[in-house]
């Protein structure tokens, strides 16, 4: 009997926001504890939420990304149960009326494009940080309250790998759009798993397993091989597949039960009445989506478009500060080609030696852009921009003019006086003239070393180049 | 409507982070007893179930926003001051097992 | 010399303005009264901080009408650096790092604070019994026999007192305005979303209003001038304009059309209240109101009472979940965290609220929700489409506060019992549908005060308030007080 897995994923998003989603102090990370907390992180009793704005617009254009339609009155819920990390003994949500809701996602899978339908995306706060020490738990409420959104997938995917696929396409989007730093690793991004598994073909749905505590995407990938096979088992040898939640053990490489269905908690979702509900206009919905950042796929199209190479492309887009970056340095005017030479061949090297991330990175796109510039106009060639470069890098502050000039001295920059040696090489040769008009390119490549020759060097090939076309058309 | 029990009763307190006597859910049982004939008296009102639930007390929409820039942030003193066991600027309780 | 604390807010304003005396004077003498309460009224008196804040008032303030005006707040209001336990034992020592919004309003007008009163526990209960520290008693009965109603029952009692001219409370389901009706006050709650209530220790916030008492309709208004607004940190605070609720305040009702309602007016089977009440009809129409009876259906009515238990439980459950014993409050021992919080609630709540709890969280359950939540949430939406259909018509509603005169204590209980009345708990149809509600005195019975109740259409506050003047111009009661002689 061929089996199959049945796979959908909650992905909890922590939004990249100055403050929390119902109250105003700050939304940082890395802080000492506590020091970024307000009276109702804190729930003492009296105080009252308020919506976050920006929250909103970042949950808006998420929606939009994902197809979703918006729901344009915004409504929040309790979601009633008590925890140590939990302050007010309920977390508002939005249970009843997501933000959005029916969109999808195509994710790239070994066999081509697929398409991932998404049931809802809703917005809520998360909890305090837990220290566990070794005979205490120390909480933080410094994350309390922070915005998050969660994604609820359709039973869609089909495997450990279109999970992890979806789960990277979900963390690309929400990074591109500057939405969320989309870190499994440091929990800005967190995914629990349900999975089942069935007869390949079978309409009916196995017994759902729960799966949580996954810390980064190649995790997902183990702990839904690891289940397929273990639930394949099971139903090999006739055993019944217990409905429960588990939890991924790193080390082991398996998954372990946490928990029975019989203990699961009822919620006692109900509307929160301390929040009116909030109508967004038409203008606002449509004004966040325009203020959207270009997603990566957008990219892709434009960078290709503009000559780049699948190569070149991705490699940009591994990273949405990296893109960010480079599309500044295209922003001044100068080619795709040449900016994607530079971000991924000689600044990338430098941030590789120093083990560094762009927005590290010390010259601005700006100075970057100025440098291909002066290469374009053939004022300086490759091996002197590398130059500058490397003297930037040492010393960001200096004019990069000033340091193109040193490289300029002695060169013949009037024109009359180019024109005069350019003449002079033609007049010498009467037979390449003849040859050029016939048609012969090689002729041109000779008179230009020529002139090159003349001038020892000291003329800007590019200018040369201008002016013996002119007097080779004169003649 | 389904029986109240005092197991039901308790389970709900104990759900609810608390307990209370015998004597208590006895009493609480009789008040659910009222309750429950109330509430079907209710269930036999005209026009009930065309009318949706009511969460707030009008009609009503706002469209305001709160702007995200940081304003209200407590000291850790102040914030942890009404705790009974800080240690470190944080709440310290028995160690929670996950 | 001449007795300035048991003057109105207007009566005490006007003799400051001819420096016939000082705030300091005042506060000294009411912190006196104060201290030698008897009715249980005070969770905590703020004497120094009072004394202080008397002496440093600035002379150029003293236009505002609250400048040197002391008061009380009942003790689920947020007060910064002042004890605030809501007459609980789970909030035991807690002291707020925050001030609610009608506290710090207050303040910035000049008002003075004499001290935080005892409430029912968290503001659930209509006795004024189960608060932490006992009973609270009525003036109006020395033997300490009757009760003065809940939950605001120390604000009640230190108003009718009479060295306090007005007070905070919060009213959920009629708990400014029955206790108003028992102690012989004007209780006033101004429509939902007209106060903030940020910084109100939240019982059910769909319910839950900031109401107060004074001993007069004219400061009643003044009050609401200062405390009405629209407040960002309270996302349901209403931006609607706030009115000058003093202007036109005339007791002249030409053009105005009362409602009394038949099927609450005819539970009432206590005389002496009705021919009181009746009295009062043949006042509004003296004023220009044209009333009339209009009818209910009596099963709506009957269905108040327990939509209000059941939705205002349900809330309460997931308000005091924050109680805990970890961040404030009473904290007892335990291993685990569940323990702690166990052990902290199951001591900290009295089991009346235990009980209320329990209501609550069995109706908010999955499998309930539908015939307990959900059907009360239904109920209320029928209650209030009735009363809006009344007020279609008629501007106002118009019916005694109260069946009868305060109870004897050994005569009420908070268990929930079938045999309730339902004049005795109309009253929270204004919660329902937030409409702005008035009790003010209309009589007497055995040297027992009465009231009756004015509930207008929502952000209709100056129409409750100028039929109030009308009927207060034409009785003997404005600025009634518990006569020292009677006590």
């Amino acid at each position: 009997m061929e089996f199959e897995e049945v796979i959908g994923l909650e992905i909890h998003i922590e939004m990249k926001t100055k403050t929390k989603m119902f109250s105003s102090s700050p939304a940082r990370y890395g802080d000492m504890p506590n020091t970024n907390t307000s009276v109702y992180d804190l729930a003492f009793p009296g105080t009252m939420p308020t919506v976050n704005k920006e929250a909103v617009v970042k949950g808006i254009q998420v929606c939009n990304a994902l197809h979703m339609s918006i729901d344009p009155l915004l409504r929040f819920d309790r979601k009633n149960y008590f925890y140590s990390d939990l302050p007010k003994g309920y977390q508002i949500t939005q249970y009843f009326y997501p933000l959005g809701k029916d969109g999808y996602l195509e994710i790239n899978t070994s066999t081509g494009k697929k398409r991932i339908n998404i049931e809802r995306l809703h917005m809520e706060e998360d909890t305090a940080k837990q220290l566990h020490a070794y005979d205490c738990t120390l909480i933080d409420y410094n994350r309390c309250g922070t915005p998050l959104i969660e994604i609820v997938s359709k039973p869609d995917l089909r495997s450990g790998d279109q999970a992890m696929s979806y789960i990277e396409t979900i963390r690309s989007i929400v990074s591109f759009l500057d939405v969320s730093d989309g870190k499994m690793e440091e929990g800005s991004l967190r995914c629990d798993i349900n999975v089942s598994v069935r007869e390949k073909g079978s309409p009916a749905f196995g017994t759902k397993v729960e799966i949580k505590n996954l810390n980064s995407i190649a995790n997902v990938g183990k702990a839904l091989d690891y289940e397929f096979k273990r639930q394949v088992e099971l139903l090999e040898k006739g055993e019944p597949i217990l409905q429960e939640t588990r939890r991924f053990d790193e080390a082991k490489r398996e998954t372990i039960p946490m928990r029975s269905k019989t203990d699961s908690v009822d919620y006692k979702y109900y509307p929160e009445p301390n929040i009116v509900p909030i109508r967004l206009s038409q203008d606002f919905i449509k004004e966040a989506i325009d203020s959207s950042n270009e997603l990566a796929s957008s990219k892709y199209e434009r960078y290709t478009a503009n000559g780049l190479s699948d190569y070149d492309a991705s490699v940009i887009l591994s990273d949405p500060e990296t893109s960010r970056y480079y599309d500044k340095i295209v922003s001044y005017g100068v080619s795709y080609k040449l900016a994607a030479n530079w971000v991924n061949g000689d600044i990338q090297s430098v941030l590789n030696k120093d083990n560094l991330s762009i927005s590290e990175f010390k010259l601005t796109p700006k100075q970057i852009a100025d440098i291909i510039k002066l290469i374009d106009c053939g004022k300086i060639n490759n091996k002197q921009a590398r130059e500058i470069f490397a003297t930037l890098i040492d010393n960001p502050s200096l004019s990069i003019d000033t340091l193109a000039a040193k490289y300029n001295e002695g060169m013949i920059s009037s024109n009359d006086e180019l024109t005069k040696i350019v003449n002079e090489v033609l007049d010498e040769n009467s037979q390449s003239i003849a040859d050029y008009k016939s048609g012969h390119d090689n002729a041109l490549r000779y008179l230009m070393g020529q002139v090159m020759k003349k001038t020892q060097g000291k003329v800007n090939p590019k200018d040369a180049n201008e002016v013996l076309l002119n007097e080779l058309n004169r003649r | 409507m389904k029986e109240v029990s005092i197991k039901l009763l308790k389970e709900t307190a104990n759900s609810l982070m608390f307990d209370m006597s015998e004597e208590e859910y006895a009493l609480l049982k009789g008040e659910f007893d009222t309750i429950q004939k109330q509430m079907s008296l209710i269930s036999n009102l005209k026009g009930l179930d065309e009318v949706s639930p009511m969460t707030f007390p009008y009609d009503v929409e706002f469209t305001y926003l709160r702007e995200d820039t940081p304003k209200e942030v407590e000291s850790p003193e102040d914030a942890l001051k009404n705790a009974k066991d800080v240690i470190e600027n944080q709440i310290r309780i028995p160690k929670v097992i996950k | 010399m001449k007795d300035y604390i048991h003057l109105t807010i207007e009566e005490l304003h006007q003799a400051y303005l001819n420096n016939e005396v000082t705030p300091l004077e005042v506060v000294t003498q009411v912190l006196d009264e104060a201290e030698k309460d008897t009715n249980n009224a005070y969770e905590y008196i703020c004497k120094e901080r009072a004394l202080e804040q008397a002496k440093n008032l600035k002379e150029e303030d003293k236009g505002n009408i609250l400048w040197g005006i002391p008061y009380v707040l009942k003790d689920n209001y947020s007060t910064k650096d002042i004890p605030t336990c809501a007459s609980s034992n789970i909030l035991e020592g807690y002291v707020p790092i925050y001030s609610s919004e009608v506290f710090d309003k207050l303040e910035k007008a000049g008002a003075i604070l004499i001290g935080k009163t005892t409430l029912d526990e968290l503001a659930m209960g209509g006795t004024g019994t189960s608060g932490h520290l006992g009973k609270t008693f009525n003036p109006y009965d020395p033997t300490h026999e009757r009760m003065i109603g809940g939950s605001s029952c120390g604000s009640a009692a230190t108003v009718s007192s009479g060295y306090i001219p007005f007070s905070i409370g919060s009213d959920t389901g009629d708990s400014v305005r029955k206790p108003a009706s028992y102690s012989g006050l004007v209780g006033f709650k101004p429509t939902w979303g007209r106060i903030s209530r940020y910084g109100l220790f939240p019982f059910a916030p769909s319910l839950d209003h900031v109401g107060y008492f004074t001993r007069s309709v004219k400061d009643a208004a003044s009050l609401l001038n200062i405390l009405a607004v629209y407040d960002e940190k309270d996302a349901t605070t209403s931006s609607k304009e706030v009115k000058d609720y003093t202007k036109g305040l005339d007791g002249n009702l030409k053009g105005y059309k009362i409602a009394v309602i038949d099927e609450i007016l005819n539970s009432i089977t206590d005389k002496t209240v009705i021919e009181e009440f009746n009295k009062t009809l043949k006042i509004l129409e003296k004023e220009g109101a044209v009333l009339s009876h209009v009818s209910m259906d009596i099963d709506l009515v009957k269905a108040i009472y327990p939509t209000y238990v059941i939705i205002s439980c349900c809330e309460a459950t997931s308000n005091d979940a924050n109680l805990d014993g970890l961040k404030f409050g009473l904290r007892e021992d335990g291993k685990t965290y569940e323990e702690i919080m166990t052990n902290t609630r199951t001591k900290g709540f009295s089991t009346l609220i235990k009980r209320r709890f329990v209501i609550g969280g069995y109706s908010l359950l999955k499998e309930n929700q539908q015939e307990l939540f959900l059907r009360a949430q239904k109920a209320r939406h029928l209650i209030v489409d009735a009363f809006n259909k009344i007020y279609e018509e008629y501007d106002l509603i118009y019916l005694p506060a109260a069946p009868s005169i305060a109870p004897k204590f050994s005569d009420a209980s908070d268990t929930l019992s079938d045999e309730y009345l339902i004049s005795d708990n109309y009253l929270a149809f204004a919660n329902f549908g937030g409409y702005p509600s008035l009790t003010l005195p209309i009589g007497f019975e055995a040297g027992m005060p009465l009231g009756g109740n004015i509930s207008g259409r929502i952000f209709e506050e100056d129409k409750v308030l100028n039929a109030s003047l009308a009927i207060e111009k034409n009785l003997p009661y404005y600025n009634l007080y518990a006569k020292k002689e009677t006590k």
